[in-house]
């Protein structure tokens, strides 16, 4: 399945594959052998879709980066990039298992805010974990740091960008799978620009379970998870651009049958600014 | 300045070389050698001499003459000092081709100096011009360099929240 995928991919976009080598320093190239740094300082909030507790604030968000020849570091993804072919890019990579940080309030997820949640997770500094979740907590299967591992595809050229991960839990926490699968295109693009990303996360029973899985006997099967999202960032001058993004995300009747779930979907607003070291 | 430098090449095949001088040969080579020896100095100067009024004898020279950029740079800030000077007096003009604001003129002068602050993204480049700023006398260029660096493809993720 994994072959054929990539393979789809590199028909799909062989039109697209022309000679576009990195030259300098742009929207999708990025120096080699160097570290990037950037913080972002805004307001914006994450719901909690387990209902016992205040949305999440977002209110610092920084990220880093490192890009080898080969070895790149993306916030908590590590990766290894086997080959570029035009403006795909072929890795592997390993990720955090995101839903962690709905349990652990010093998950380094929970600073290192990149991902869009496969269920019930995000930032949640500041948030406190009900009565009602905290017994159901306590009847599950403590979740530990989990990291998946797998095959990843991108492209990007201007502002449209595809993705797919196929990864596999590899710290024997649960041995679940997880595809990530997005799009993104512009649709106003002039000094800033409005995108707009739609994609899916798709866990399976053994995630799932690994998380929302409770000792009554509650067991939920495969999670589809669809997201659209939509994103303005225009450069401010200097090392400093706006940012803001809106984010709907519906959770899967696998996920929001848990009995620690009290909501069917994460939306997710920020604005801010963000500064480039 | 640059000489000429004019290649020198002999082999054991030449008949000249190694062959006993006829008798009579010798006052005459002799001779040869006592006026060649005389005219040297003479030619030697001559030589120098076309080879200045080539450039006009003026010369300009750059500090820094480079200017290197790194990958967080996105341009040079630089106190730039040309100076020149020239075997006699001259009337001539510096200027600065991406800054047509500036122009610095001397009359009658073996050498000069003039400091200014560049703010600059790309090459600068500095030149003498006589007066009426028609010909070019001399030129130097300040080079920006950029940090030698490779690149790659940016990994976007449509499926992160910040791409």
């Amino acid at each position: 399945m994994v072959a054929v995928a990539i393979l789809a991919a590199l028909l799909a976009f062989r039109a697209a594959i022309a000679a576009d080598e990195c030259e300098s320093k742009s929207e999708d190239c990025v120096a080699v052998g160097h570290w990037n740094f950037s913080i972002a300082l805004g307001g914006g909030i994450r719901t909690d879709p387990l209902g016992d507790s205040a949305s999440i604030p977002l209110v610092v968000i920084p990220q880093v980066s490192y890009y080898g020849k080969r070895f790149f570091l993306d916030d908590l993804d590590v990766g290894f990039t086997l080959g570029e072919l035009g403006e795909n890019t072929f890795s592997l990579i390993a990720s955090p298992g995101y839903d962690r940080v709905y349990f652990y309030r010093g998950d380094l997820q929970n600073f290192f805010v990149n991902g869009i949640p496969a269920g019930a997770n995000g930032a949640q500094s500041g948030s406190a974990i009900g009565p009602q979740r905290q017994a159901a907590v306590r009847s599950t299967r403590t979740p530990r740091v989990t990291y998946l591992a797998g095959p990843e595809w991108t492209f990007a050229h201007g502002g449209f960008s595809a993705e797919v991960d196929f990864l596999h839990e590899l710290t024997d926490q649960n041995e679940g799978n997880e595809i990530r699968a997005a799009i993104g295109a512009p649709l106003l693009e002039s000094h800033g620009l409005l995108s707009f990303n739609t994609g899916i996360t798709w866990n399976s029973a053994a995630i799932v379970n690994y998380y929302y899985g409770a000792a009554n006997g509650y067991r939920g099967g495969s999670a589809l998870d669809p997201f659209i999202k939509l994103g303005y960032s225009i450069p401010l001058g200097g090392r400093w651009r706006f940012n803001s993004f809106a984010e709907y995300e519906r959770l899967a009747r696998a996920v929001e049958g848990s009995p620690i779930v009290n909501q069917n979907h994460v939306t997710t607003v920020f604005a801010g600014f963000v500064y480039g070291f | 300045m640059s000489r000429p430098f004019l290649p020198v090449s002999s082999t054991a095949s030449e008949p000249w070389i190694g062959a006993r001088p006829r008798p009579g040969a010798r006052p005459a080579r002799a001779l040869f050698a006592v006026f060649a020896l005389l005219l040297l100095p003479a030619i030697t100067g001559a030589a120098d001499a076309a080879l200045e009024r080539a450039d006009d004898g003026i010369r300009l020279e750059l500090k820094p003459k480079i200017c290197t950029l790194g990958i967080k740079d996105q341009q040079c800030e630089a106190r730039v000092e040309a100076s020149w000077h020239a075997e006699h007096d001259e009337s001539l003009c510096l200027v600065i081709l991406e800054r047509p604001d500036v122009k610095k003129c001397w009359e009658h002068y073996a050498a000069g100096t003039f400091t200014i602050e560049l703010v600059f993204r790309e090459d600068v480049t500095f030149e003498l011009r006589d007066p009426g700023l028609h010909q070019v006398l001399a030129s130097e260029v300040l080079r920006i360099i950029k940090e030698a660096l490779r690149y790659r493809h940016k990994r976007r993720q449509p499926w992160n929240v910040f791409d």
